[in-house]
This record gives C-alpha cells, sequence and structure tokens, in this order.
C-alpha cells in the first residue's frame, strides 16, 4: 500500500440520486472502491474528492460506516469540482483519499438521548452519525432529528425522511409558508426553540450554515443545554486534509485534522475566524 | 569532528564529491540563488542572503504528485510520482536557513510523513557556512532562538578563518563527505580554536537588530487578537505574497490539477506553494471568507509565526532572516511589528486583563 498521504484511491459511482433541482442543485453519489481497498472511518469524518483534470474538494461521508458496499456523498453544485462532480454520470471515475478529522464521539453518547438539529446540506454529516446510532438503536435512549431547508424542494432525502418517521421523531421545517406543507414554517433555530427538547442527559449535534448553527447554539442554550452537551462540525477550504498546507486552520487547530467536530465548550475558546 | 581546510583546497574536495548533485550560491542578474553547480574552480562563499533559502530544494515551488489518464470513458489510470533518487549536497547554507529546515521538519516529518519533503531531506546533506558579517542588514537570529554559528540542521559547519575554513562535522553525512577527500584536511590547532571563538565573539555582535523579551509575545498575541492594531499595520499592504514567498520557514501550500491534454484527459496533480496574503487562500467556494481582509492576513502570518506554530511546536515559526523584511515593497517590517505587539497597550487591554 502506498505511503503517499496524497496519493487517491480509484472509485467508481455506482449511483447518483438528483436530491434537489433548480439554481442550488444537490445530488448523492453512491461509490464504489475499484480495487475493493479497505476505507474505514467514522461518521463525521471527511474525505478527499478528486475529479481528475479538475482538482480536488473535501467532503463530509454522508453513509454510515455500517453500510459496507458504497461510500456516499451528497454535495451541494457550488464551485469548481462540485459543478463537474454534478456533470458526472453513473460509472465514471473519481478519486478518493483520506478519511480526514475526528469524527463524531459516538461511543461517548452510550445511554444518551441525541438531537440532531441539521439544515439544508448540513444533513449529509448528520446522515451518517444518525444512521450509525439507528444501527445500534439499543446504545441510545431517544433520538430526534430537527431538519429545515428553504423551501421544501431543497431537503435532502426526501423519501428516506418519510422512512425514518417510522423509527424516530423527526420534525421537519421550510423557512416560509407553502401550500402543502403541514409541518413546521420558519427557520431551524425557531422550531428547536419551538418543540424545548430537554437537555436532560442529552447531546445535541447540528451542522448546516454557519448562520444557522450560531442560532441553534443560542437556542439550545435558553434550553440551558451546556457547552459541552452542543456539537457542530467546522467547514473550512482544505488541501491536503493532514494538517500540512496551512489553510484551514482556525488558532492553533486544523479543522482537517483536529476537527470538524467540535463541542461548543471547545469551538468558543477559538479564535473566532471561520 | 573538527578539522581545517585552505581555501585553496575547496575547490578539490567539491570535486571528490562529484557523485552528488551540488548547489551552491551563485550571482545572476544581480542577486544570489541556489543553483547546480557548474564548476567547482569558481565556487563563491562570500556572498549576502539568497534571495530563496535552501528551502526550494527540499521543497520546490512546484512538484508533481502523480499522472492522470484516461484512456478511454470507462478507464482512468493514475501513476504515482515520487521524488528520484538523487543524493544532494547544498554548499555555503546560512545557519538560520538550515534551522528553518528543523521547523519545517515539525510540519512535514513528524505525524503523517510527507514523502515528498522526507525524501529529498534525507538525500540532502547541508554544507553550513558560519556568518562572519551578517548578509542582511535585518537579520535579528539571535532573538529567536538563532545565532550566526548555528548548527542546527546543518551537516556540516564551515566558519571563514581568512585563508582557511574552519569544519566541523555535526552528523554521519557531514562526516562522509568529509571522508571522501581526508587527505585534503587537517587537524586544527589551538591558534585555529581561538580564532574561531574569536570570530564568533565578535560575529554575534555584529547582529544590529534586536528583539528584547520576545517571550511575551506568543501571551499579548493572545490578547490582540480583536485588536485595531493590524488594521493599522496591513494598511500598506498590497498582498503581493512576497514575504511568504521568500521566507525559508513559510510552508503553505496548494495542490491543483494541470491538463495536458483534453481528449484524450491526461495531465497531472501537483503541488505549488500559496501564501495566506491571498484572499483566495482561505475563500470558501460560497464567497464566504474566513480571513476577508488584510488586516486578518496579517495577522494569521504574525499569528502562525508567533502563537499558533508556538503552541503547537513549543518554538517560533521564524529564524531571523530578515528577508520579509528586505523584500517588502511596502515596508511592512516584522521587526516592528513584533516590537509594537510586545509593547502594545490599550483601554480593551487593560480592561481584559485588570
Amino acid at each position: 500500500m502506498s505511503q503517499n498521504p496524497y496519493m487517491p484511491k480509484l472509485a467508481k459511482i455506482i449511483q447518483i440520486k438528483v436530491e434537489v433541482s433548480g439554481e442550488r442543485p444537490i445530488k448523492t453519489f453512491r461509490t464504489q472502491f475499484m480495487n475493493k481497498n479497505e476505507f474505514s472511518f467514522r461518521s463525521g469524518q471527511a474525505a478527499m474528492v478528486s475529479v481528475f483534470g479538475k482538482g480536488e474538494s473535501m467532503f463530509s461521508i454522508s453513509s454510515s460506516p455500517l453500510t459496507k458496499d458504497y461510500l456516499q456523498f451528497s454535495i451541494l453544485k457550488m464551485g469548481r469540482v462540485t459543478s463537474s462532480l454534478h456533470e458526472m454520470e453513473k460509472g465514471d471515475i473519481m478519486g478518493i483519499r483520506g478519511p480526514y478529522g475526528n469524527g463524531f464521539p459516538l461511543e461517548e453518547w452510550k445511554g444518551k438521548n441525541l438531537i440532531f438539529i441539521g439544515g439544508g446540506i448540513g444533513l449529509a454529516p448528520i446522515w451518517s452519525v444518525l444512521q450509525t446510532a439507528l444501527g445500534k438503536k439499543e446504545d441510545y435512549k431517544d433520538l430526534t432529528l430537527f431538519y429545515g431547508a428553504r423551501s421544501s424542494n431543497d431537503l435532502i432525502f426526501k423519501k428516506e425522511l418519510e422512512e425514518l418517521k417510522d423509527k424516530i421523531k423527526v420534525s421537519l421545517s421550510i423557512d416560509v409558508e407553502e401550500p402543502e406543507w403541514d409541518e413546521f414554517v420558519g427557520f431551524v433555530p425557531q422550531n428547536v426553540t419551538d418543540k424545548k427538547p430537554s437537555p436532560e442527559n442529552t447531546i445535541a449535534i447540528t451542522c448546516g450554515p454557519p448562520i444557522m448553527i450560531k442560532f441553534v447554539i443560542k437556542a439550545l442554550k435558553e434550553l440551558e443545554f451546556n457547552d459541552d452537551q452542543i456539537y457542530t462540525t467546522v467547514e473550512n477550504k482544505m488541501k491536503c486534509g493532514i494538517g500540512k498546507c496551512g489553510r484551514c486552520n482556525i488558532g492553533s487547530h486544523y479543522v482537517c485534522k483536529d476537527g470538524p467536530v467540535y463541542t461548543w465548550a471547545e469551538l468558543k475558546k477559538l479564535p473566532q475566524e471561520y | 569532528m573538527d578539522k581545517i581546510l585552505k581555501k585553496n583546497s575547496l575547490s578539490q574536495w567539491i570535486k571528490k564529491l562529484e557523485s552528488y548533485t551540488i548547489y551552491a550560491p551563485v550571482k545572476k542578474d544581480q542577486v544570489w540563488e541556489y543553483e547546480i553547480m557548474e564548476s567547482p574552480d569558481n565556487i563563491e562563499l562570500d556572498y549576502p542572503n539568497t534571495v530563496l533559502s535552501p528551502k526550494k530544494i527540499i521543497f520546490p515551488q512546484r512538484e508533481v504528485f502523480l499522472e492522470f489518464n484516461r484512456s478511454d470513458e470507462n478507464d482512468l489510470e493514475i501513476k504515482e510520482i515520487l521524488p528520484e533518487e538523487k543524493p544532494t549536497i547544498v554548499f555555503g547554507v546560512r545557519p538560520c536557513d538550515a534551522r528553518a529546515l528543523t521547523i519545517t521538519d515539525k510540519v512535514f516529518r513528524s505525524d503523517i510523513k510527507d514523502i515528498y519533503y522526507s525524501k529529498k531531506r534525507e538525500q540532502t546533506t547541508l554544507v553550513g557556512l558560519a556568518c562572519n558579517t551578517p548578509p542582511s542588514p535585518h537579520c535579528f537570529c539571535t532573538s529567536v532562538g538563532g545565532n550566526p554559528y548555528s548548527k542546527e540542521g546543518l551537516d556540516i559547519l564551515m566558519t571563514d578563518l581568512g585563508d582557511r575554513y574552519y569544519i566541523e562535522s555535526i552528523t554521519e553525512k557531514g562526516y562522509k563527505l568529509i571522508n571522501s577527500a581526508k587527505n585534503l584536511f587537517t587537524q586544527p590547532k589551538t591558534e585555529d580554536k581561538k580564532a574561531l571563538e574569536k570570530n564568533r565573539t565578535e560575529s554575534k555582535k555584529k547582529i544590529q537588530q534586536q528583539i528584547k523579551d520576545i517571550d511575551k509575545i506568543p501571551p499579548k498575541l493572545n490578547q490582540m487578537f480583536d485588536s485595531p492594531f493590524w488594521d493599522e499595520q496591513s494598511l500598506g499592504c498590497i498582498r503581493c505574497g512576497i514575504c511568504t514567498y521568500i521566507c525559508p520557514t513559510c510552508h503553505c501550500f496548494d495542490i491543483s490539477d494541470e491538463i495536458t491534454s483534453t481528449f484524450p484527459l491526461q495531465g497531472k496533480r501537483i503541488r505549488t506553494w500559496d501564501t495566506c496574503q491571498f484572499p483566495s487562500f482561505t475563500m470558501h467556494s460560497s464567497g464566504h471568507n474566513p480571513r476577508p481582509d488584510r488586516a486578518s492576513r496579517l495577522r494569521q502570518r504574525v499569528f502562525h509565526k508567533f502563537q499558533y506554530f508556538v503552541e503547537r511546536y513549543q518554538e517560533y515559526m521564524c529564524i531571523g532572516c530578515g528577508r520579509c523584511v528586505d523584500q517588502c515593497p511596502v515596508g511592512i517590517n516584522i521587526i516592528e511589528i513584533l516590537k509594537k505587539v510586545r509593547d502594545y497597550e490599550s483601554k480593551s487591554l487593560h480592561a481584559k486583563t485588570s
């Protein structure tokens, strides 16, 4: 095996699903390594995806480590690499290296209630950790998901969310009123405030746009969650994934290596530059 | 192991080392650069600072990681490109520049090893030259833990004693070079040792720039993250990035793809130097930028060197060569900035500390 940390492994796209169409399209890609490489990771970790000729970008893995037959990424079309990914087809080959980062400490959460709070594409990292927790449901108490997006069209994993409602509490929200919508209307943090989850023996995990995370934390603090009961993920531009290229740092922390998962207790001590 | 080498024997010694690729300082277009030496007869070791330090040999400005080739729609090959086997010697390395490599070693050779850097570092022997006079008017090595005759990172240290060099072999790699031309070297006499000591005392005194109480700076910086100081200090910055490109300890890089053919798709993945002084360095594809202005980028440069790196590796990420001060087109001077940080007092600081 190569000792070269910059060398990707080749993977084939085995399925592409359009999650969101329109101006901010999101697609979910399922990939399989071409050489049956062992790729073991923890929920919350990320991988560097290559589109050869375009470059690399870091994405959180949206499948669970319990799923062995594919590695899944849900990707919002935004820049050079993501736009090329959105043009790719089933059978196309990409490169993957990693996994990178710390991941969620699921072991430490045993015996607790878990509340997942996601916004937009932020459901991708949550989906991995949520599926892992569901796979070992007996280890945890109540699982709850709050998830919202700008509109019903912008929600990802729509079908999977419907199925999930049979297993755990799911509370969806959209930012503005729509005719057929019978769930919460308003921003994700408002939905959390509205449903008043108890902080008792509970861990809250929130991923989404930075502005949403900021207000979710505020909402959770008002519900008397402690700083170390709140987990979030940070995103920064990355190139190497191994704490060397020097760009994803927040203070002396490299998000690619020391993050992307932080408790609010940890994150608030760092320089507010992310 | 200490030896004496007559100056007129230097070229003979180098001739014995022909199995190596040898870099030495060469004057080109009015500036000095480390280049592959063409003839040992013209080696000149009386030179000011080179524009780039030997960092460029170990961690080149551009290097290829892999090549990709899509022969047909459903097949893509990637070929790993590793650094070539090439035993190398760099002659006339300034002690500060060698110390810089011990600093970048911490980044590239610890934890997950960067095989490109490590391979070149391992196959390169560094022959240093002590600075009898400071190569730059902005040298401040003694303020950041170095000195004009530091051996850190070197394999051999040579000191110019007029008609001869005092040669100290520091590592096994250095010993090997001396051993390959044993008969050219003689044992140092008492007078040589005395001359060496005298030389050291004098060379240290010649360093003009001093930053006293530098240890006060990292804790002070911790209180200055949100200070308007960074706006004031960065006003002149034209974000050219020269301060980081010519820095022997700066090591930030970019990885990108270069296409040589579109049909069939062929190209290379390359690493190039990058700089925290460019807005694009940290800009997300959404347009959000955690370091959106000159102030936050200058702050990053100073904090990385004198706070974050210290926190991570208990060492300054600066060797006091003065290049960034020499080269900045608008006169941003890290020595002055550091002194101001050390002495910085403000109402908000008082409020925090009282």
